[in-house]
C-alpha cells in the first residue's frame, strides 16, 4: 500500500492577465488556480490509491493566501495535505522550492512515490521535480503519461521525441506527469464543501532551516505583443510568390 | 460590509465553469435547436451534487446555503440558460417546498430522490386563465375518502414532460379565497394526470414546458403538502425562491452577453481597426459591464437575506425584475455589436436574446414583481 505524495504548485489563472500601459503584465485582479499538470499529478495519486490503497498526501509551498489551493486541492481525493507557507514564499525559484519541500519530506512524509507535473503553467522550468529527486536521493522519471506499480517496482511509460521510452525503477521514486496520463476530474459540491474537514498539517518559515538563498532576479515581465501586419496575398501566381517570398523574408522559410 | 464570496463558493463557481464548458458548451446549440432535454447531461449534475445543493445532506443533498446553489445557477446559465433553469426550478421551487413544507415521509420519499438529482421536480401553478392572477385558478381537489381527486387543466409547466414530481396547486375550499387552495404532491405516472406534449418556444428551447391535464386524478391524502388552505402561501414562498433563481440566471445571460461582446468587438475588424475601439461600441460594453455589477449584487443580496432567515420577497422581486429586463436589453446589444453574424443560428448571442425574453415573463411578469415591490414600499 503506497504512501503517494502528490506535489502541486497554486499559479496565477492566465486568463486573468493582462497587459498594462506600458506592456507590463497587469496582476492586479488576476485570479489563481492549481498549476494545469499538478491537477494530473493530483489525480493520478488518487487512481494509484483507488488500485493499491495506501495514503495520498497533497503538498505545496506558497503564501498563506494559498489556503484556498489547498482546499482545490483536498476537494480533487488526496486524503491530507501539508501546507507550507509564509508570506516570503511568493515567487520562490524552483531551487528554493525543491529545497523547502525535501526538507518537510525527509523528516515527516512517509512516502514510495512523489508525483509531480511536467512543468508549471506559469514558468514551466521543469525543475521542481527532478531536483527534489536528487536532493531525496531517489530515481526520477519525467515526461510520464502512465504508470503502473509492480510490488516495490514502477514502470513508467515516458514520452520522449523518439517515442515512447518505458522505464522501471524502485520505489521510493519520483514522477513528473503529462497531461495525456489522465483527465483531472471535477469535483463535486460536496468534494469541495469536505475539503476543509480533511487534515491538514501547516508548516511555517521558522520550522524551516534557512532559505537557500534566490539565484536568479527578474527585471521585468512584458507581455509578448503579436502585430499584424495586414498583408494580403490573393491565389494568383504573382502573388504566391510574393507570398513565399515574403515567408523567406520573415525568416520563416529559408 | 463584505462582498466576498467564501472559498468553498469561489471554488464551487469555478468547478461549475469547468463543468459548464466539459459538459454543456459542446451540446448547447444542438439541444436548443432540437428543443431536447439532455438527460445524460442531468446524470452528470446529479453526480456532482449539482441537484440539490442547498438540500441537507440528511435529505440527500448538499448541505450547502441558497447563495452557493444560486451562484452555481448563474454560472451554469452562462453556458446554457436552459439548464441553469431547469435545475434552478427543481432545487429552487420543487425541492425547496417540499424542505419546507413537507411531512418527513414526504422529504423522505420526495425530496432525497429530487436532492441527489434521480428524480426531477416540476411546480404545477399556472393555468390557461390563471397566470399572474393567481386566484382566477379552476383547479379543483375535492377530499373523498382517504383520497383528493384533482381536476383542472394547467399549462405552462416547466419540466412537465420530463418531471417525476408535481407541486400542484389546486382549490379545497373556493370560498375561502386566499386560505382557499392547497398544493400536493402528484407523481408521474398517476392516474387521470395526462401531461401534455413539450411546446416548441421562441427560447428557453431545451427547458421542457407542458400542458397538464387532471381528469379524477386520485392521490392518497399524505400526498397533500403543508397544511390544506395554505397553498397561496406557499405557492409565494415558492416564487420568492424561485425568483431568486431567475435572477441567478438572466446574470449568467449578461455574463455571456459581455463575455461574447467583449471577444467579438476585439476581433472584428472595420475600417482597419477592432470595433472594440470605436466609443459606440465600447460604451455599449461598458454599460453592459456595470449592469451585470449590479444584477450580480442585487441577486447575491437576496440569496443572501434567504441564508440569512430574513423575509426576502422584495429582494427577490427587485432582483428578478432588474436582472432580468438588463438581460433583455443587454441581449439585443450583444446581438447588435454582432451585426449579422449576431442574427445567425449557432451564433450564441441570438440564443442568449431569445433565452433572455422569457426571464421577463416567468415566475411572475415584470409587471407582477412592480406590484409586489410597490406593495412593499407603499405600505
Amino acid at each position: 500500500m503506497p504512501n503517494v505524495i502528490a506535489c502541486f504548485k497554486w499559479v496565477v489563472d492566465e486568463a486573468y492577465v493582462r497587459s498594462g500601459a506600458s506592456g507590463d503584465l497587469d496582476l492586479s485582479s488576476v485570479d489563481y488556480k492549481i498549476s494545469d499538470y499538478d491537477k494530473n499529478a493530483l489525480e493520478e495519486a488518487v487512481a494509484v490509491r483507488e488500485r493499491s490503497g495506501g495514503v495520498v498526501t497533497a503538498i505545496t509551498v506558497s503564501v498563506p493566501e494559498a489556503g484556498k489551493g489547498v482546499k482545490d486541492a483536498l476537494s480533487r481525493g488526496p486524503d491530507k495535505a501539508v501546507f507550507i507557507r509564509d508570506p516570503a514564499f511568493r515567487d520562490l525559484e524552483p531551487s528554493q522550492t525543491a529545497a523547502i519541500m525535501a526538507e518537510v519530506i525527509r523528516d515527516r512524509i512517509p512516502f514510495d512515490l512523489i508525483l509531480c507535473g511536467e512543468g508549471s503553467s506559469d514558468l514551466y522550468a521543469r525543475q521542481v521535480g527532478p531536483r527534489l529527486a536528487e536532493i531525496l536521493g531517489i530515481p526520477c522519471l519525467t515526461g510520464v503519461q502512465k504508470i503502473t506499480i509492480e510490488g516495490n517496482r514502477l514502470v513508467a511509460e515516458r514520452r520522449t521525441e523518439e517515442g515512447v521510452d518505458v522505464a522501471e525503477a524502485a520505489l521510493p521514486a519520483l514522477v513528473t506527469v503529462l497531461p495525456d496520463i489522465n483527465t483531472p476530474r471535477i469535483p463535486g459540491v460536496r468534494d469541495t464543501l469536505m475539503a476543509s474537514k480533511k487534515e491538514t498539517t501547516v508548516i511555517g518559515k521558522e520550522d524551516l532551516p534557512s532559505l537557500p538563498r534566490e539565484t536568479m532576479k527578474t527585471l521585468s515581465m512584458k507581455t509578448a505583443s503579436l502585430k499584424r501586419q495586414g498583408v494580403r496575398f490573393t491565389a494568383q501566381r504573382d502573388d504566391v510568390a510574393a507570398f513565399v517570398d515574403a515567408l523567406v523574408r520573415k525568416g520563416v522559410l529559408e | 460590509m463584505d462582498f466576498k464570496l467564501s472559498e468553498e463558493q469561489e471554488l464551487i463557481r469555478k468547478n461549475m465553469r469547468d463543468f459548464a464548458e466539459k459538459h454543456v458548451d459542446p451540446i448547447a446549440v444542438e439541444i436548443d435547436e432540437e428543443s431536447r432535454h439532455p438527460a445524460e447531461l442531468f446524470s452528470k449534475l446529479a453526480a456532482g451534487g449539482w441537484m440539490g445543493i442547498p438540500i441537507p445532506v440528511e435529505y440527500g443533498g448538499s448541505g450547502s446555503d441558497y447563495l452557493t446553489h444560486i451562484v452555481a445557477v448563474e454560472e451554469l446559465s452562462r453556458s446554457c440558460a436552459s439548464t441553469g433553469f431547469t435545475v434552478s426550478i427543481h432545487v429552487g421551487i420543487a425541492s425547496m417546498l417540499v424542505l419546507l413544507f413537507g411531512t418527513e415521509d414526504q422529504k423522505k420519499n420526495v425530496l432525497v430522490p429530487m436532492a441527489k438529482g434521480e428524480k426531477l421536480g416540476a411546480f404545477v401553478l399556472t393555468e390557461p386563465g390563471a397566470g399572474t392572477d393567481v386566484m382566477a385558478a379552476t383547479t379543483t381537489a375535492v377530499l373523498d375518502g382517504n383520497d383528493y381527486v384533482l381536476n383542472g387543466t394547467k399549462t405552462f409547466t416547466s419540466n412537465g414532460p420530463t418531471g417525476d414530481f408535481y407541486m400542484v396547486f389546486a382549490w379545497t375550499d373556493k370560498a375561502a379565497g386566499r386560505k382557499g387552495m392547497s398544493a400536493f404532491i402528484v407523481p408521474r405516472g398517476t392516474a387521470g394526470l395526462e401531461v401534455g406534449t413539450h411546446f416548441k418556444k421562441m427560447g428557453l428551447r431545451s427547458s421542457q414546458t407542458s400542458e397538464m391535464v387532471f381528469r379524477d386524478c386520485r392521490i392518497p391524502k399524505e400526498n397533500l403538502l403543508g397544511k390544506e388552505g395554505a397553498g397561496l402561501v406557499m405557492a409565494m414562498t415558492g416564487f420568492d425562491h424561485g425568483r431568486v433563481g431567475i435572477a441567478a440566471q438572466s446574470t449568467g445571460i449578461i455574463q455571456a452577453a459581455l463575455d461574447e461582446s467583449i471577444r467579438y468587438s476585439k476581433e472584428r475588424v472595420q475600417f482597419g481597426q477592432p470595433i472594440s475601439r470605436n466609443q459606440a461600441i465600447s460604451w455599449m460594453i461598458a454599460d453592459m459591464a456595470t449592469d451585470l455589477q449590479a444584477a450580480r449584487f442585487l441577486t447575491y443580496y437576496a440569496a443572501w437575506m434567504k441564508d440569512q432567515g430574513k423575509p426576502f420577497s422584495k429582494e427577490a422581486a427587485m432582483a428578478k425584475l432588474f436582472t432580468s429586463e438588463t438581460a433583455m436589453r443587454h441581449t439585443i446589444k450583444a446581438v447588435q455589436i454582432h451585426g449579422g453574424y449576431g442574427y445567425v443560428k449557432g451564433a450564441k448571442v441570438e440564443r442568449l436574446m431569445r433565452d433572455a425574453k422569457i426571464t421577463e415573463i416567468y415566475e411572475g411578469t415584470s409587471e407582477a414583481q412592480r406590484m409586489v415591490i410597490s406593495g412593499n414600499v407603499l405600505r
